[in-house]
């Protein structure tokens, strides 16, 4: 599979980059473990007031919580370094050298820098969701857990392909450094489960913004609320969002080709 | 045999931002922006044969970049069509990408933080270049551009020169068959260049590689390309031998004299006297071709002369002088 060597490279020189800085590496694994401990600090705040939120028990939350952080670690390994890199790359014309390479040139943009050290962070999330269902106390079934994987899945395929969007409109505009920051205020919006929104503000978070589909969709099928028809809409929007997102990279990299000089 | 690149009525007009200076403009240039054409290459034509190396020269902004950059891929035209082994260029496609480089000497496609090696692995894996092909390619490149003892090292710790064997290096791992260079040996001193060109003349030689590229020092192109393709204000102003260019643009020549007293004796009345920074003893006159013996014999009659020489102007003054015609 010439896909996977490549993503092996890709990782061996980010490894490499990363050990490069040591002090940084250190000091962002700290950090990384302070936040976490903040974030279930203010869980227990709102649960010693309260019993549930929206709807939902603590455990529920903190399995949240997992899904939330498993969507933040692909944003803080993959997204944000690839965001600064990719304005990087138009504004110093080294752009230029990733059209002419012989790969495809989403999945260079995608991949080409790895936040490395975030990888533990991934198995720390799978942790509060294994953790936050068993405090819940759900008889979960094979089906279910097997809805969630998928339906997490799709839902950061959802996050994926709107990050390609916003950075390819960077093509038209030229200069749109702030491109992602649209994407980070929405995504803390999802750190809450979208019940706890009123309801216009839910079919925005849900339909128009889809942080939902990728935070609280997929626990919502592990619980086992979603019938089958609304599985596979959520399937179909994370696939059909990928397609959009692939033909509105295609366009504007054709558009860089045609204006700029 | 059919040309390596072929172009034909190669047009790029860019629509360019225009507003006045000033703080009123700059608002009124936020709601209605107002564009105007430039016209950075008009109806080129020219063909390439398989290893040729070719010097595109024009003074900055004559469209040098542009055309490269759409025999490359990079920009589509706006009317005209280009052939480059047998592929249009600006479709690219995997096979086309894969048989050519652009090598840009003043971007950067080397990692900043990692050592050179790691870049050159990962455009292994991009390019899909078997191990056995990478290391023989790469024994040869070091052989070379003697890139090993650089290779450990972050680049951003590498001299500029050492930096651009390496950005030189990573482009030709895939051994491209043709390459565009863009100012390949910009901003390195006197040996860096040296080194550069010596590499790409021997590359040449051996690979039969077909190479195009753009400089400033004259230098390089004076000493890598038989052939020159000038191009002023996006029109090509001259294609031919390097040699025959100061015949048809200029058809002067230089005749220097070494005179005793040379202050006292008038050389404007036999030719237009021009100042020449290299050799700073002698006196020089610029006189038309036909005219050389007459006025050399002149001058051996009427001065005191110890030396005197005949030469070509200076490539650099025939090519200024060619931007104006």
């Amino acid at each position: 599979m010439h896909i996977l060597k490549l993503l092996s490279a890709f990782l061996k020189v980010n490894i490499q980059m990363s050990l490069a800085y040591r002090a940084d590496t250190v000091v962002n694994i700290l950090l990384n473990l302070m936040w976490l401990a903040w974030e279930l600090l203010s869980l227990n705040i709102i649960f010693s007031n309260t019993q549930t939120l929206g709807g939902w028990g603590l455990g529920e939350l903190i399995a949240l919580l997992g899904v939330f952080r498993l969507i933040n670690t692909m944003m803080i390994a993959f997204i944000w370094p690839n965001t600064e890199k990719f304005n990087q790359s138009i504004r110093d014309g080294s752009m230029d050298y990733t059209i002419l390479q012989p790969a495809n040139s989403m999945f260079l943009v995608t991949f080409s820098r790895i936040t490395v050290w975030r990888f533990w962070d991934l198995i720390l999330a799978v942790v509060l969701i294994v953790i936050g269902i068993n405090m819940s106390g759900d008889s979960i079934n094979a089906l279910q857990i097997l809805t969630f994987i998928l339906l997490a899945l799709s839902g950061m395929v959802v996050i994926y392909s709107l990050w390609i969007v916003l950075i390819a409109l960077t093509f038209w505009f030229t200069k749109f450094d702030n491109n992602v920051t649209i994407l980070q205020a929405l995504l803390d919006a999802g750190r809450y489960p979208a019940t706890v929104y009123p309801v216009w503000l839910r079919i925005i978070v849900t339909f128009i913004i889809p942080i939902a589909v990728a935070t609280t969709i997929p626990l919502q099928a592990l619980r086992g609320e979603l019938g089958l028809n609304q599985v596979l809409i959520f399937l179909f929007v994370g696939i059909a969002s990928f397609v959009i997102a692939t033909q509105v990279w295609k366009t504007g990299l054709k558009r860089y080709s045609g204006a700029s000089s | 045999m059919t040309p390596t690149i072929k172009v034909n009525q190669l047009s790029k007009t860019y629509q360019v931002p225009e507003r006045e200076g000033g703080f009123g403009a700059a608002v009124r240039g936020f709601f209605n922006r107002k564009y105007k054409d430039v016209k950075a290459v008009q109806q080129v034509d020219f063909k390439i044969e398989q290893g040729e190396v070719v010097g595109f020269l024009g003074p900055n902004g004559a469209g040098k970049t542009t055309t490269l950059k759409m025999l490359s891929g990079l920009l589509h035209p706006t009317s005209g069509t280009a052939d480059v082994l047998g592929f249009t260029p600006w479709e690219l496609k995997t096979e086309y990408l894969r048989s050519m480089t652009l090598v840009m000497g003043q971007r950067n496609r080397l990692s900043w933080d990692i050592p050179a090696a790691d870049s050159f692995l990962l455009n292994q894996a991009i390019y899909r270049i078997p191990d056995d092909e990478y290391k023989e390619t790469y024994k040869e490149l070091d052989e070379l551009l003697e890139l090993e003892p650089l290779m450990k090292k972050p680049v951003r710790n590498l001299s500029l020169g050492e930096r651009m064997k390496c950005e030189i290096a990573v482009g030709l791992l895939h051994r491209p068959k043709v390459l565009f260079l863009d100012e390949p040996t910009i901003g390195l001193d006197i040996t860096g260049q040296a080194r550069i060109r010596e590499f790409l003349q021997e590359y040449n030689k051996r690979t039969g590689a077909t190479i195009i590229l753009t400089s400033h020092y004259m230098a390089d192109v004076t000493a890598l390309c038989e052939r020159i393709i000038i191009i002023h204000h996006g029109q090509l102003k001259y294609d031919g031998g390097i040699n025959d260019l100061s015949k048809k643009i200029a058809p002067f020549k230089l005749i220097g004299v070494l005179m005793e007293n040379a202050d006292e004796h008038d050389l404007s009345k036999y030719g237009e006297v021009v100042e020449n920074m290299e050799d700073a003893d002698k006196k020089f006159i610029q006189v038309k071709a036909d005219e050389v013996t007459r006025i050399t014999s002149r001058l051996l009659a009427d001065l005191p002369i110890r030396d005197i020489t005949i030469a070509d102007p200076p490539i650099e003054d025939v090519i200024e002088q060619a931007f104006n015609a």
